[in-house]
C-alpha cells in the first residue's frame, strides 16, 4: 500500500460542462452536456491511479481536463501543491513537461507526414532544449528505453504496427521526463498478446523512472491488473474510489458491483452470479435527477429520486456515493466486514 | 450422430497481388458446425476470421476472392450460386450481424422498414402480416416500447439498442444458421452482458446454430461450445471450450490465454507474445507461427499438418506429432 503523505495530485471538485448551442443564431446555450460533473481524486506519487466506466462516463473528459487541453469549467487541479486550472497558458506549457499524455488510438495520434525521430523529437524542441546535439542524444536514449532501434526513427509512422505506434506514443510522452503520464485508454486499440508487452513496458518504465499514472480504460481486467487504486465513474461522477483489491473483491456502489458482474468468465466452467442491469446509460445531457444511476439501480430508494449522494468513506481507502451507506448499521456491516 | 449444419472444406481466400498473382488471406481451413451448437472462432486481427466469415456469406469485399474449397449448408452447395441464388440463402438459411450496429444499419429508413424489407423479401406475407412479425421479433429481443421503436430511425436508438435490432433483423425469418462477427465488441460490458444473454436465450428457444467470431476468450468461455483458434490464415487449434481453457495445446493459444490479465490472480507482469503477426504475403516457410514461437524447432520448417489428440481436439503443430493421430488430410 502506498503511504498518503505523497500526494502528486489533487483534483477538486472537478467540472466540465460541454454548451449545447441553439436558437435562431446558434449562439444561445440550450443546455449543457455534464461531461465531468463535481469529480475529486488524489493521486499518490509512484501509484497507478485507474479510472474506469463506460463510454460516455466522462473518463477522457476527466483526463483531459486534468491537462487542460480542456479547459475546466469549474473546480482546482492541484500538481504539487500548485492550482493548475489558475495557470496561464505560459506557466501551463512549461508545466506539460512534468504531466504527458499517451492517447488510445496509435493510429490517429501520431502525425502521418512526420518521422518517428522528429515526433519524438517535438517536446524537447517545444521545452526549451536548444541543443541539437543534446535531443538526439535523449531521443536515441529514449527510443532504446521503449524497444524501438535506432533504424526505426528514420521511418514514417504508417510502416509500423500498432503496438510499436504506440511504443512511439509512449517514447513521446516520456522524453520530457514527466512526473506524471496521463495514459487513455492506451491499449485498447491492440491485440491481447501485444497489449500485454505495451502494458509490460509501461510496468517497467514506472519502475525506472518513478513515474505516476492516471491510467484510463474501459477494460476492467487490465485496470485491476494494472492500477494500484481505481476510481469507477458513472454519469461524469465518481461513483468509488478504492484500493484495487478490495474493490474488486468487495465492490459497494450498486453500479461497481453490476459492473465486475458483467465481465465474461475467464473459464468456461466458472459461471458466475451476473448482474444484468436494465436499460442504458442516461444522457449526460439530461441526466436523472438525484443519484443518477437510480433508474438502473435494483436497491433504489426513495432518497436515491430526489438527493445527490455525495462521497464518502466506509472503510480504509475505500470511499462511495450511494445512499445506501448512508444509515450507521449498513456503513457499520460494510466497515465492519474488513476489520 | 450429430447432424452438420454447415461444412467448409479447403476454403481459400485471397487477394491479388501486383503481378497478378494470389495471397492467400485463408489459407485452406476446414470446419463443420452441428446443430445448435455455438462454434467460436477466435484469433488477433488479421487472422483471417472475418473473411471466413464473410465467405459464408457470399460478401467478401471487392477485391477479395475465394480461391477454392467448398462450403455446404444442408445439401446446397455454395460454390454453384450466383447472384440470384446468393439472395435466396441471405437471411432466410443464413444470417449474419455485425460488430458496428451503426454503419450496418441503413440510417434512412425506419427500424420497421428495415425489418419488413428482410421478412418481404423472402416470404410471401401481407405488409400487415410483415409489421406483425417486426412487432414480434423487437419484442423477442427486448426492446422496450416495441411499438415507437418500429417507427424510429437508427440514430435514435443506443449502441446495446442498435445491435438488438440488427439481431431482430437477422432472426426475422427464423435462420438455420447465424454468424455474429464480434457482436459485441463495440459495446459496454454491461451492455454486452445483456446481448450475449439474449444471444443464448434467443439460441434455446430457435436451436439456431451460430458462429461467433471474436477476440476476446471470455466471450468465448461465456458462449461457445466448440473453439477454432486461427493464426494468421489458417486454424492452428480445434478443441472443446473446456479443453481449450484447461489444455490449451498449441503454443500460440498458450500464449494467448497466458497474456490475458487474470482477474483472480495478481502477477506483477503478464506474459506475452513476442512478435508480430505476419503480413499476408510474407508468410514464414513452414510453420507460421514458427518466428514467434518459444519452441520452435528443425521440424517447423516444414508445414505442420493438424494433429488429432487423445480429447479429440486438433492441434497444427509438430510438438504434437509423436504419440499422437494423425488426422487423415481430408
Amino acid at each position: 500500500m502506498k503511504e498518503r503523505e505523497n500526494v502528486l495530485l489533487k483534483v477538486d471538485n472537478l467540472k466540465k460542462y460541454f454548451p449545447i448551442k441553439g436558437g435562431v443564431f446558434g449562439n444561445k446555450t440550450m443546455k449543457q452536456v455534464k461531461a465531468v460533473d463535481g469529480v475529486s481524486f488524489e493521486v499518490m506519487e509512484g501509484e497507478t491511479f485507474g479510472i474506469v466506466g463506460e463510454s460516455g462516463c466522462g473518463k477522457s473528459t476527466a483526463g483531459r481536463t486534468i491537462l487542460r487541453l480542456l479547459e475546466p469549467t469549474e473546480g482546482s487541479i492541484y500538481f504539487q501543491g500548485k492550482n493548475i486550472a489558475e495557470l496561464n497558458p505560459n506557466e501551463m506549457r512549461r508545466l506539460r513537461k512534468d504531466i504527458q499524455i499517451v492517447f488510445q488510438d496509435p493510429f490517429a495520434s501520431l502525425n502521418p507526414r512526420m518521422k518517428v525521430r522528429d515526433i519524438i523529437e517535438e517536446p524537447l524542441i517545444n521545452f526549451g532544449v536548444s541543443d541539437r546535439r543534446e535531443r538526439e542524444k535523449r531521443v536515441l536514449e529514449v527510443a532504446d528505453q521503449v524497444g524501438l532501434t535506432a533504424a526505426q526513427l528514420s521511418r514514417f509512422p504508417h510502416e509500423f504496427s500498432g503496438g510499436q505506434r504506440q511504443r512511439i506514443g509512449i517514447a513521446r510522452a516520456l522524453i520530457s521526463k514527466p512526473k506524471l503520464i496521463i495514459a487513455d485508454e492506451p491499449v485498447s486499440a491492440l491485440d491481447v498478446s501485444i497489449q500485454s508487452q505495451v502494458l509490460n513496458l509501461m510496468r517497467d518504465l514506472q519502475k525506472e523512472f518513478g513515474l505516476t499514472y492516471i491510467f484510463i480504460s474501459h477494460d476492467l481486467s487490465v485496470v485491476k491488473h494494472f492500477c494500484d487504486r481505481i476510481g469507477v465513474m458513472y454519469l461524469g461522477k465518481m461513483v468509488e474510489i478504492a484500493d484495487k483489491n478490495s474493490l474488486y473483491d468487495e465492490p459497494l456502489h450498486p453500479y461497481a458491483e453490476a459492473l465486475l458482474s458483467a465481465l465474461p468468465s475467464p473459464h468456461p466452467l466458472q459461471m458466475k452470479n451476473r448482474i444484468i442491469l436494465k436499460g442504458d446509460v442516461p444522457s449526460p445531457s439530461n441526466p436523472p435527477s438525484g443519484c443518477t444511476f437510480h433508474p438502473r439501480c435494483s436497491s433504489c430508494m426513495d432518497i436515491c429520486k430526489t438527493e445527490r449522494p455525495s462521497l464518502q468513506v466506509i472503510r480504509d481507502n475505500h470511499a462511495v456515493s450511494c445512499h445506501l451507506y448512508d444509515s450507521p448499521e449498513k456503513l457499520a456491516v460494510a466497515a465492519g466486514e474488513l476489520k | 450422430m450429430v447432424q452438420k449444419v454447415l461444412e467448409v472444406e479447403e476454403l481459400k481466400v485471397g487477394i491479388k497481388d501486383e503481378d497478378g498473382g494470389k495471397i492467400a488471406i485463408v489459407n485452406g481451413i476446414n470446419f463443420h458446425l452441428h446443430k445448435g451448437e455455438t462454434l467460436g472462432i477466435v484469433g488477433e486481427s488479421g487472422c483471417g476470421k472475418s473473411m471466413t466469415s464473410l465467405s459464408l456469406m457470399g460478401l467478401l469485399p471487392a477485391g477479395v476472392e475465394r480461391h477454392g474449397g467448398d462450403i455446404r449448408l444442408g445439401n446446397l452447395n455454395f460454390n454453384s450460386f450466383n447472384k440470384k441464388d446468393w439472395r435466396q440463402i441471405r437471411g432466410k438459411k443464413i444470417a449474419m450481424i455485425f460488430q458496428e450496429p451503426m454503419s450496418s444499419l441503413n440510417p434512412v429508413y425506419t427500424v420497421g422498414a428495415q425489418i419488413n424489407e428482410m421478412i418481404l423479401n423472402h416470404e410471401r406475407v401481407s405488409k400487415k402480416e410483415a409489421r406483425n412479425r417486426a412487432l414480434e421479433m423487437l419484442k423477442l429481443v427486448g426492446i422496450p416500447r416495441p411499438e415507437q421503436v418500429l417507427n424510429e430511425y437508427p440514430h435514435q436508438l443506443s449502441g446495446g439498442m442498435r445491435q438488438r435490432v440488427m439481431i431482430a433483423i437477422a432472426l426475422s425469418c427464423n435462420p438455420e444458421v447465424l454468424i455474429a462477427d464480434e457482436p459485441t465488441t463495440a459495446l459496454d460490458v454491461t451492455i454486452q452482458a445483456q446481448i450475449l444473454e439474449l444471444m443464448k436465450k434467443i439460441q434455446d428457444q430457435l436451436h439456431m446454430s451460430i458462429v461467433l467470431i471474436t477476440h476476446d476468450l471470455g466471450v468465448v468461455a461465456e458462449m461457445c461450445d466448440r473453439v477454432i483458434v486461427m493464426y494468421a490464415g489458417e486454424i492452428v487449434e480445434e478443441s472443446l471450450v473446456v479443453d481449450l481453457f484447461d489444455q490449451p495445446s498449441h503454443p500460440y493459444t498458450k500464449g494467448l490465454l497466458a497474456s490475458l490479465p487474470d482477474i483472480q490472480e495478481q502477477k506483477e507482469y503478464l506474459s506475452s507474445i513476442s512478435g508480430v503477426v505476419p503480413a499476408p504475403g510474407k508468410m514464414p516457410v513452414g510453420c507460421r507461427f514458427a518466428p514467434r514461437c518459444s519452441f520452435a524447432h528443425e521440424r517447423c520448417k516444414e508445414v505442420p499438418p493438424l494433429f488429432e489428440m487423445e480429447n479429440g481436439s486438433r492441434v497444427k503443430c509438430w510438438l504434437y506429432e509423436d504419440g499422437e493421430t494423425e488426422v487423415a488430410a481430408k
